[in-house]
């Protein structure tokens, strides 16, 4: 398995650097990061909805929301066995803070202390499979917290990154998203581009004015720019999340369950003329407030009409929300994308780490040890061929180079997916198609028409399908 | 005083028919067109997405312009008043009128995807009672982000405009690009206000309208806030309900549309009017008044005519050449030409700086897509900078000149003329030579070419020793230099492209430079021609208002006394003729 190369070459660098005690205690750390979760960044512009989806993604109310910008702080949320905040400061050792809730949510205190990042330990389900980071939103009117972020993610000096996966999030495809992807794209050793992002339209909801339709608008322009030539190189897909609608889907109370089936037995005409403005719908009455808070006017109006159709109990009401938000969608995708692979992006990172490590000099035999591993691993090639696709580094005819994709693990890296079958496709079938492509694909390899890279992706798209009839 | 303008314009003019002054005429005249044809340009400005076509509905009542869900706003639309409604495309000089249904599909992102038809903007006339008073309204597509190109062209139309509204919606602060633009646009517009719209579908937007006045007040930006729905208002303008059309808080913003914007402009029509009305009378009074002086009393009036003499002779001094003014105006003239040149040039050289060591670092065929979108968003960006800049320091040299005249040098201004056209137009894209294939037969031949005299040279060499021709020794050279010569050929090519590239930069910044150049020495010698024209006219017709004083001074020494008395009488009534339409005005 790869993982244990690159686990047996980072104790070999840790054997060699062992007179460096910060080399060492960097490659340790390295080490230890292949065991944990997968790190997945949450960026987006201010105000894009990146702590509400990221609650929404854990199940629960941790990371602080408020309507100004409010998170200053780099945070990660890792699972752990009870809940612990730590904060790191800029300088000087981690201090253990309180850990408070206030109505619900944690609510961290820095006591005016520079903070380079917090830790917050939570038991959850959610968290065992990735660790989620919490970032400040680039674009921010204080540009010292968008420089945080892109600080983090994408460090000046050739470190490389510590999330091994962004999701982005965008409300619209802005000139600085463009750029932020843009910048993310790293150099370094993997040359992997765009395998590592998916972009969200977040606050779907919002987009069409809060409309019962404002879903299908949202789905419809997520479509979009998936074709969008300019996203094409900077993500792997594109998905339209409602986070408020979510998050409230995964945490909603009986009370508030029964506030809405109030709403909904009450006259029809009066429920519309209040819910034309958020102030006309929360007037006077602090719990009609708190409601709006939590759901927005759509996830008002979408619950309300959803209890008149017959969804009468508080779980059927909470299921409905959360497939209504688009959550299962990015949750389906980033399981595709990051957790079937979550072994070769944290090699990567890793090798990443030890490359930089071994620029610095020295290291001959492990440096020749580390281009081993990514010359010989298949894996990286598909990836590398992969990004080069999605780049239009490589080019091939628009029809193969989807199929192409496909082939490369776009849609998910089982061997039916790559396949473009059924799940349920016995191996009798399987092993008919993987036997049709590898024909294919040693015919375009032999393609005179083509250039050479062109005809090197296609070499490995034939191992590639080698590969499935093992 | 209930008198329009345009009334107490008329009224002079009547009134100075009887003392044959072409030339007051014609200053009145002048005026009189000015305000007949007086607009207000409205620009509604923003990121996309933040409801501006939906705020200009909202605030004509009509739609006018396409909302959609997605990017709807393709092609700025100028509103503005007409007895029938009437919707123009203009591209470039030439003007096509199409029926109104056919305007989303000219003016949306759906119907005319990324303006591909070429239109410059479009124009609509609709009867609406806020329009008649002369406002424009201006509905600009959305920017991703204002800093991009697009946001470049909203910057050059900034300082033809007489108000901007930046709409933003509810759901967030003000982010900072957003904060730059409304720097950028206090510092040339009169009136800018700033509009959060959505409030009906954020709870929150008391809380992010208080954090955007901070983050503008920290800016040390003065601006008028509203916050607005337009949803709401559509429901009000549907169903008549005065109640939500409160709650949408669009009354506020369209009285100080009225009040405000139309208002200040009015007034300031109002006061060069009264300015111009005033002056043209006072200089009729003012030679009659010499007259009645020198009727009254003959023998002071040679002290009289010689006063008259030496101020004569002070306004033809205005006219001469040399004139003070003159030399302030030719000399601030050539310093801002200078100083914006060079302020072009400078902004140009560092792009170029920057470009060269981009492309210097690898094959630039590889980035050249990106490359050249990014060397023409920031040329874009430095030139409308700089046009800007140049605007600002224009109006403040002809404040500088005006000084010369009077202390009321408010009114004497002209209005400037600022470049409305797009220097960015007439450039020629980034373009590179059709690269130079290094293929499979390119690298074969020059491979062949470097191995053959390779195995030549060292198999005659070693043929001295008594090898043959063709030896292990030879076939080794052969092969290393044609590798060898490979690798060169690789390399100069690589070389060359860099060198195409930086020509092509080189060319493209240079014709970037040479219209945008063009375009701010044709702006700033308009003005030159516009304020000079503007102030020897002042001069001129002081000189002659003199001359009359005095020619009437002169007759009235020789008068008989009979004749003197019933002058007099007639010089009072007449006086006091134009003193009552003076006070109107």
């Amino acid at each position: 398995m790869i993982i244990d190369e690159v686990r047996r070459v980072l104790s070999m660098a840790i054997e060699a650097y062992r007179d460096q005690p910060r080399v060492a205690h960097f490659l340790r750390g390295q080490m230890n990061r292949l065991d944990s979760p997968l790190r997945v960044a949450i960026a987006g512009r201010v105000k894009a909805g990146k702590s509400t989806l990221l609650n929404a993604l854990v199940g629960d109310s941790l990371a602080p929301t408020d309507a100004g910008e409010c998170t200053r702080v780099v945070t990660w949320y890792q699972n752990g066995p009870s809940p612990r905040v730590v904060m790191e400061p800029v300088s000087g050792d981690p201090v253990s803070l309180p850990v408070v809730r206030r109505s619900g949510a944690l609510s961290i205190s820095l006591g005016g202390v520079a903070a380079s990042r917090l830790v917050v330990d939570w038991p959850s389900q959610s968290l065992r499979t990735m660790t989620l980071i919490d970032t400040p939103g680039i674009a921010s009117v204080s540009s010292e917290n968008s420089l945080r972020t892109t600080r983090f993610l994408t460090p000046d000096d050739d470190t490389p990154t510590e999330a091994d996966a962004v999701i982005y999030l965008m409300k619209h495809l802005h000139a600085s998203d463009g750029e932020f992807l843009s910048a993310f794209r790293d150099q370094g050793v993997a040359r992997a581009t765009a395998i590592n992002t998916v972009a969200v339209l977040s606050r779907a909801d919002e987009i069409g004015g809060g409309r019962a339709d404002a879903m299908i608008s949202a789905r419809a322009i997520a479509s979009r720019y998936r074709t969008e030539p300019a996203l094409h190189g900077l993500c792997q897909n594109v998905v339209a999340v409602a986070g408020l609608l979510a998050h409230t889907g995964r945490t909603l109370t009986q009370a508030e369950f029964s506030l809405l089936a109030g709403l909904a037995d009450g006259p029809r005409d009066a429920l519309e003329s209040s819910l034309l403005s958020a102030d006309r719908f929360s007037s006077g009455s602090s719990e009609r407030a708190a409601l709006l808070g939590r759901f927005g006017v759509f996830g008002i109006r979408l619950s309300v009409s959803l209890i008149r159709q017959g969804v009468r109990s508080q779980a059927a009401l909470a299921a409905e929300l959360v497939a209504r938000s688009g959550l299962e969608d990015l949750q389906r995708v980033l399981s595709v994308q990051f957790g079937e692979r979550r072994d070769l992006l944290k090699a990567r990172s890793a090798l990443l780490a030890l490359d930089q490590v071994l620029r610095g000099g020295g290291g001959g035999r492990l440096a020749g040890e580390v281009e081993r591993i990514l010359a010989a691993t298949h894996e990286f090639a598909e990836l590398r061929l992969l990004s080069a696709l999605r780049s239009g580094v490589v080019s091939l005819p628009r029809a193969l180079a989807s199929e192409a994709e496909q082939l490369l693990g776009l849609g998910g890296v089982a061997p039916a997916a790559r396949l473009g079958l059924a799940p349920s496709c016995s191996d009798v079938e399987v092993r008919r198609a993987a036997f049709a492509s590898l024909r294919r694909w040693q015919a375009h390899a032999e393609n005179p028409m083509f250039g050479r890279r062109s005809a090197d992706a296609c070499r490995v798209l034939v191992r590639t399908c080698e590969g499935l009839l093992v | 005083m209930t008198t329009t303008p345009i009334e107490s314009v008329d009224r002079a003019l009547a009134a100075i028919a009887r003392y044959d002054r072409p030339d007051l005429e014609a200053r009145l005249r002048q005026a009189r067109a000015r305000l007949a044809d007086d607009h207000v340009r409205l620009l509604v400005v923003g990121e996309f997405k933040q409801g501006k076509s939906m705020l200009v509905n909202g605030l004509l009542g009509a739609p006018v312009c396409p909302v959609f869900d997605d990017i709807a706003t393709a092609v700025p639309t100028v509103v503005r008043y007409a007895e029938q409604p009437v919707v123009t495309l203009v591209r470039e000089e030439a003007r096509i009128e199409v029926p109104i249904d056919q305007l989303p599909s000219y003016a949306s992102e759906a119907g005319n995807p990324g303006n591909r038809e070429r239109l410059d903007h479009i124009e609509v006339g609709i009867p609406r009672p806020i329009l008649s008073e002369g406002l424009m309204l201006v509905d600009t597509p959305g920017v991703g982000g204002l800093s991009s190109a697009h946001g470049a062209a909203t910057m050059s139309a900034l300082p033809t405009a007489d108000a901007v509204l930046l709409v933003s919606d509810a759901s967030q602060e003000y982010t900072a690009p957003e904060l730059e633009f409304l720097r950028n646009a206090v510092a040339v517009c009169p009136n800018v206000a700033c509009v959060i719209t959505k409030t009906d579908l954020y709870p929150e937007w008391r809380f992010v309208a208080k954090r955007n006045q901070e983050h503008v007040a920290d800016a040390g930006i003065k601006a008028s806030f509203f916050m607005v729905s337009s949803t709401l208002r559509w429901h009000a303008l549907q169903t008549g309900d005065q109640e939500v059309n409160k709650e949408s808080g669009y009354p506020p913003l369209v009285t100080y549309l009225r009040k405000h914007v139309l208002g200040e402009a009015e007034s300031l029509s109002q006061r060069s009017t009264r300015h111009d009305v005033h002056a043209v009378l006072d200089q009729i009074i003012a030679s009659l008044r010499a007259e009645q002086a020198a009727q009254e009393d003959p023998a002071s009036a040679a002290a009289l005519i010689a006063d008259l003499q030496r101020a004569e002779e002070r306004a033809a001094g205005l006219k001469e050449r040399s004139a003070r003014w003159q030399q302030t105006l030719s000399d601030g003239v050539a310093d801002l030409n200078a100083d914006v040149d060079y302020d072009l040039r400078d902004r140009m050289r560092e792009i170029v700086r920057e470009a060269e060591d981009a492309l210097q670092a690898g094959d630039p065929t590889k980035i050249w897509d990106q490359f050249s979108s990014w060397v023409q968003d920031a040329a874009s960006a430095a030139v409308s900078a700089n046009s800007v800049w140049a605007t600002q320091r224009a109006r403040w040299l002809a404040r500088r000149v005006a000084e010369h005249f009077d202390s009321e040098r408010e009114q004497m201004l002209p209005s400037l003329r600022t470049g409305t056209a797009d220097p960015m137009r007439s450039v020629r894209e980034l373009t590179v030579k059709e690269e130079e294939k290094f293929g499979v037969g390119g690298r074969l031949l020059s491979g062949l070419r470097g191995g053959y005299s390779g195995l030549l040279m060292f198999g005659l060499l070693s043929s001295v020793i008594g090898l043959s021709l063709l030896n292990p020794i030879s076939i080794g050279a052969g092969l290393l230099l044609g590798g060898k010569t490979i690798g060169d050929e690789r390399k100069r090519i690589v070389q060359r492209r860099q060198n195409d590239a930086k020509t092509a930069l080189r060319k493209y910044i240079d014709d970037v430079t040479f219209h945008a150049g063009k375009e701010s020495r044709d702006m700033l010698r308009g003005m030159q021609r516009d304020l000079r024209d503007h102030f020897t006219t002042l001069a001129e017709q002081l000189k002659r208002s003199l001359q009359e004083s005095i020619q009437a001074a002169q007759k009235s020494v020789k008068a008989s006394s009979a004749d003197r008395s019933a002058r007099l009488s007639e010089l009072v009534a007449e006086i006091a003729a134009l003193e009552k339409v003076r006070e109107a005005a």
